[in-house]
């Protein structure tokens, strides 16, 4: 009875279609051939049709998840895309930081805002330049470390992104709220009052000098929430992290303590209120987790009702840049640019063992 | 009944005559359990076996396997979901291996016991010990919050000393004297439908232990940035009531004040100033809406009576005027908040974000499990909430359904529609 049960049931697996996992062979075998082979074909004897498996008896059909493509696909393209869309962000915030210059209340008329941390700390005047060198060796660092990576190309359009959305949030919060500025020590440059020639020179000198006081082209007043320094400071140390290797422990310690340093010299020369140095972290970390953690999660890569991450707002320009990208990028490094095989002898060693055993193995077949 | 390996040579004899083949007690005689087991086809082939055995034994075999499958699974309760026997007897010829769940062919007596997956425990507990810590989290999240209120108006400069902040939203658009009643109405509108549509929930506690969780972390985070940086207030109608300078007790009143009317202008209990970034209103507008709109049913149908079903729609799909309602009454809200001049709109935009992050947040993580764990590409792990989020959410399996159910138990209503009820109680 037992043997009539599963011949039935081969049968009924017949009936269902070629993909079945488990590649029943069909019914017209007799029923002791079933016995013999038992009824549990592993997996992977797949779709074994009896007639091929007669005219290959000892080949196994086993069925692999065809690799379609590359699993990181390069596409610069993307890239370009994303550094557009900081660059625009980028001048979108110097245009808005001179506009709201000429909001900024004088400072004879709005003190600045009682700050917890200023009423404890007096103002060290150097500590700015501290703060910005930090920011520029920091980011250094990571242009080299960026240079060696293998997936230059999806990790520089995450940070494209990423860095375009925190300046375009704040060039929201700069915008909508003019804080006063936080200390009597500020020089803000004269107001303009609809000089757009003067303005313009304002915006260029700004961009050329990426911002920095320490250049002397931050003249101006007004863009204190919420802290760009701090944005770049954090941001570059979480991409530092996150694309190098785990047991660098030292090189993580070093960009922590530039990076904390960095943030609390920014405070120390009260040159942000304290509220704006917290939205500023608040803001980078979560906006980075959150994009990393959709990016290297598949389940979270698709809009569903259950994947609340996907309700950011910009969740369909994520797709564009990450939906060919599966799985997490691998912190893998390589020579940035590709030595010419004749200048290393040892390597030229290397390819034609590579090619002797090519041509061997057609030689053979 | 006993283990097969214990039996004693009676219970086997007994075991064989139950089981219609007397013909082997003679032969077996003296067999325990044990030497039962260890029957194999060599003894079949040998005398006395030989003799009275038709099929060499077959049948006996295949019922002492049973057996011991019987035995196997009654000591195994948890899972062996197909029953198979231990070593023994798989290589018969009479695919062993592959049995079925528990139910051998042509046996007619013997009662097999399929173990069921006993489901430890419910895949959504109710943990209502969690829910209260919860409570207890969001309630001191609330008082720190009043205190640091109380703290932060002795810091607020006078209005004369500094002006209002210069805002877009202001500049554009004049008080409106009455608008930030509206606010305040539209906001206690919200919370008791939500209040009303957590009562109907069947995993109560879990949404609410949620709902506390993300409520209590909004408002420390409310704290800090109210407290480190003092915004002056927004407009020139703000009438702010007089520092006190160290009076304890006066300081301890105005904060039970601020509790009882629930830090709403509206109740009178508020007319403290100084804490503008970021705005608590517009936390508990975007808050209850989110929730609301998450907990918006697809409505189980034997749930509801004809009546309802007559009001709401013979298809209780989404209620989506409700959901629209409530949108609309946030917005309205909001945009109050500002019309009213009471809050910067640097306010208002930030808690908006901080709100909806937060609350998307976690429920991400609370619905992947793969999200439970810490792992290297799991980033949403980094929160410092992580390690409390685990603890309220390990037991949750999955995404807690929407269902709904009365929440006292209904006597009338079985008058009320016998046909129903009736047909349930004849089952029974």
């Amino acid at each position: 009875m037992n043997t009539i049960e599963t011949a039935k049931l081969e049968e009924h697996m017949e009936g269902q279609t070629n993909e079945t996992s488990n590649g029943y062979s069909r019914p017209t075998l007799s029923v002791s051939e079933e016995n013999k082979n038992g009824t549990n074909k592993p997996k992977g004897l797949s779709n074994g049709l009896r007639k091929t498996a007669k005219k290959y008896p000892d080949y196994i059909q086993i069925s692999m998840p065809a690799e379609a493509r590359n699993k990181f696909p390069l596409e610069w393209w993307k890239t370009g895309i994303a550094f557009v869309y900081a660059l625009f962000n980028l001048i979108l915030t110097t245009v808005m930081i001179t506009v709201v210059h000429e909001r900024v209340p004088p400072k004879e008329l709005s003190p600045p805002l009682p700050d917890k941390f200023f009423d404890y700390i007096d103002r060290v005047k150097w500590a700015f330049s501290v703060s910005e060198i930090n920011g520029m060796i920091l980011l250094g660092l990571w242009i080299c470390q960026w240079l060696f990576l293998r997936y230059k190309s999806i990790v520089g359009r995450r940070f494209f992104f990423i860095i375009g959305t925190l300046y375009l949030y704040r060039c929201i919060t700069m915008y909508v709220t003019t804080l006063p500025v936080p200390g009597m020590h500020f020089q803000c440059a004269p107001k303009l009052n609809g000089d757009s020639q003067a303005k313009v020179q304002r915006i260029l000198r700004l961009i050329s000098g990426g911002g920095l006081s320490i250049t002397g082209s931050h003249i101006l007043c007004g863009d204190f929430l919420f802290s760009g320094h701090t944005v770049v400071l954090t941001l570059v140390y979480l991409f530092i992290k996150e694309y190098s290797p785990r047991h660098f422990w030292w090189y993580h310690l070093i960009c922590w303590l530039m990076s904390a340093a960095g943030i609390i010299c920014i405070l120390v020369a009260h040159e942000h209120y304290t509220v704006d140095v917290i939205i500023a972290y608040y803001i980078t970390t979560r906006l980075f987790w959150w994009y990393h953690s959709m990016a290297n999660e598949k389940t979270l890569k698709v809009s569903s009702q259950t994947n609340f991450l996907s309700r950011a707002w910009w969740y369909p320009i994520f797709y564009f840049f990450e939906k060919n990208v599966q799985g997490s990028v691998p912190c893998s490094f390589s020579w940035p640019i590709s030595w010419p095989p004749s200048c290393f002898k040892s390597s030229c060693k290397k390819y034609s063992r590579v090619q002797k055993t090519g041509e061997d193995n057609e030689k053979s077949t | 009944m006993k283990e097969v390996v214990l039996w004693s040579p009676e219970e086997v004899t007994g075991w064989l005559m139950e089981n219609a083949v007397p013909e082997y007690c003679e032969p077996l005689r003296g067999f325990t359990g044990r030497d039962l087991i260890d029957l194999t086809e060599e003894d079949f082939k040998r005398t006395p076996l030989s003799r009275v055995s038709s099929d060499s034994g077959q049948r006996l075999l295949h019922m002492i396997e049973t057996l011991k499958m019987a035995h196997h699974m009654e000591a195994h309760k948890n899972g062996h979901a197909n029953g198979h026997i231990r070593g023994g007897g798989g290589e018969n010829g009479f695919g062993g291996k592959a049995k079925l769940n528990g139910v051998p062919n042509g046996f007619k007596k013997e009662m097999i016991k399929i173990p069921m997956p006993e489901p430890e425990r419910s895949q959504y507990p109710m943990e209502w010990g969690k829910t209260f810590l919860a409570f207890i989290y969001a309630l001191s999240c609330f008082v720190f919050t009043t205190v640091t209120i109380s703290v932060v108006h002795e810091r607020v400069p006078p209005k004369e000393v500094q002006p209002p902040l210069p805002d877009a939203f202001f500049d554009r658009f004049d008080r409106v004297q009455w608008a930030f009643s509206i606010c305040e109405i539209n906001g206690m509108i919200l919370v008791g439908l939500w209040f009303v549509q957590w009562l109907l929930l069947k995993y109560k506690s879990i949404i609410s232990r949620r709902f506390f969780c993300i409520v209590g972390t909004l408002y420390l985070y409310r704290c800090i940035t109210m407290y480190v940086t003092t915004l002056p207030v927004p407009g020139m109608h703000f009438k702010c009531s007089p520092k006190l300078f160290g009076d304890w007790e006066s300081h301890l009143r105005r904060i039970m004040k601020l509790i009882a009317g629930g830090g709403l202008s509206i109740t009178g209990s508020h007319n403290m100033c100084g804490d503008y970034l970021y705005s608590g209103h517009t936390v508990i507008l975007t808050l209850t809406y989110l929730f609301i709109k998450e907990c918006e049913c697809l409505a189980d149908q034997s749930f509801l009576t004809e009546g309802i079903i007559a009001v709401l729609g013979d298809s209780p799909r989404r209620l989506w005027w409700y959901h629209w309602l409530c949108w609309a009454l946030s917005m309205v809200g909001m945009f109050c908040i500002l019309l009213a001049h009471d809050h910067y709109t640097v306010d208002v935009v930030v808690a908006y974000y901080i709100t909806t992050r937060l609350f998307w947040w976690y429920h991400t993580m609370a619905n992947q499990q793969v999200l439970k764990e810490a792992s290297q590409t799991n980033l949403l792990a980094r929160v410092w909430w992580y390690k409390p989020f685990q603890y309220f959410e390990k037991n949750v399996q999955g995404i807690v359904p929407r269902s709904y159910h009365w929440p006292l138990p209904w006597p009338a209503l079985r008058r009320g529609r016998p046909v129903k009820y009736s047909r349930l109680a004849s089952d029974t």
